[in-house]
């Protein structure tokens, strides 16, 4: 059974939960701090699942809910790429 | 002003164009993009250099137009209001940058509008071609122009006193010393360092980086006016 999330985005649009969007940013933050494919793609799966147990039974979120939560369980595999990932918004 | 002290004033004015970071965090953007997305070590190369002649290049432009400008209103030997009102901009610059430079939260936000930002972090985050990055790295110089305003006058005003010959030398300092920061950032992505720890040392410096600018602002300040104002005032220097 597939999961049917509404994410609220900054804009004040909503657009359903894609865990490819959510995999390819992990992928992408890991590949930025030098982690090779192979581990950020098993990182980005394992933080995916993660985020797809706590997104149970909760029909509406954020999308800044789903960066902290993501951010939250990628801390434990990689705070370097974690940290990163946090501060997305806030480099400039 | 002896050539000497001349292009040490103009050392100084671009230390403190470097210590002001918009470039900085887009090329951090820049470069966090390129190696997420798997762009071979070549093109971030490419990008990233790119990025840096083309902030070198508007550096380049804009002191010699500052100049240029001074130097048909006023002619080269310029009136001490000139002076001692460029004196009252860096001091104004100089307790702009210590309230409104850095955003009280977490990370490196500056003082730009949150919607300015946010285009400019995307823009940044579509460059894919040399041409693109080019064009980032000097607008993120004209992006800055409200903070490096005074210490490009300041240096424009020394600048048109030199001989020709010394103007040329003048502009390349500049432009080599204000391009420090980014030439550092640079070097580290391209020797393997990791952007977290870049991003970190920043976010952790950010508050020293904030009172060395103004510093620097205040000191240049008191510097020109003692030497150009009242050293002129009481019998020169």
């Amino acid at each position: 059974m597939s999961l049917v999330v509404d994410i609220i985005k900054n804009s004040g649009t909503s657009e359903r939960f894609d865990r490819n969007k959510l995999h390819k940013s992990i992928v992408a933050v890991c590949l930025s701090v030098r982690v090779p494919q192979g581990q950020a793609e098993s990182i980005a799966h394992s933080v995916c699942d993660a985020v797809i147990v706590w997104l149970q039974d909760r029909p509406e979120v954020t999308s800044q809910d789903i960066r902290t939560v993501a951010g939250k369980y990628l801390k434990r595999f990689h705070p370097e790429a974690a940290y990163l990932y946090e501060q997305h918004h806030k480099i400039i | 002003m002896g050539i000497p002290i001349s292009l040490a004033t103009i050392a100084f004015a671009a230390l403190i164009h470097a210590s002001f970071q918009l470039s900085v965090s887009v090329l951090t953007i820049l470069s966090g993009h390129s190696i997420g997305a798997e762009h071979s070590q070549e093109k971030l190369f490419r990008l990233t250099t790119s990025f840096l002649f083309g902030a070198g290049l508007m550096t380049i432009l804009l002191l010699a137009s500052i100049s240029f400008i001074i130097l048909n209103i006023f002619g080269s030997n310029t009136p001490q209001i000139v002076w001692a009102g460029s004196c009252g901009l860096l001091f104004g610059v100089a307790v702009s940058v210590w309230m409104f430079y850095y955003r009280r939260e977490k990370g490196t936000m500056l003082w730009i509008p949150r919607n300015i930002a946010k285009f400019l972090a995307d823009r940044t985050r579509k460059t894919k071609t040399s041409s693109e990055s080019f064009s980032l790295g000097m607008s993120s110089i004209v992006g800055e122009i409200l903070f490096i305003i005074a210490p490009l006058i300041i240096s424009g005003l020394v600048l048109i006193q030199l001989p020709p010959v010394w103007q040329f030398v003048g502009v390349i300092i500049y432009t080599i010393i204000s391009l420090l920061s980014l030439t550092i950032v640079w070097v580290l992505i391209g020797s393997g360092h990791t952007l977290g720890r870049i991003q970190k040392w920043r976010e952790d410096n950010k508050y020293f980086l904030q009172f060395t600018a103004g510093a620097g602002l205040i000191i240049l300040s008191f510097f020109v006016y003692v030497y150009e104002i009242l050293g002129n005032t009481v019998g020169g220097i």
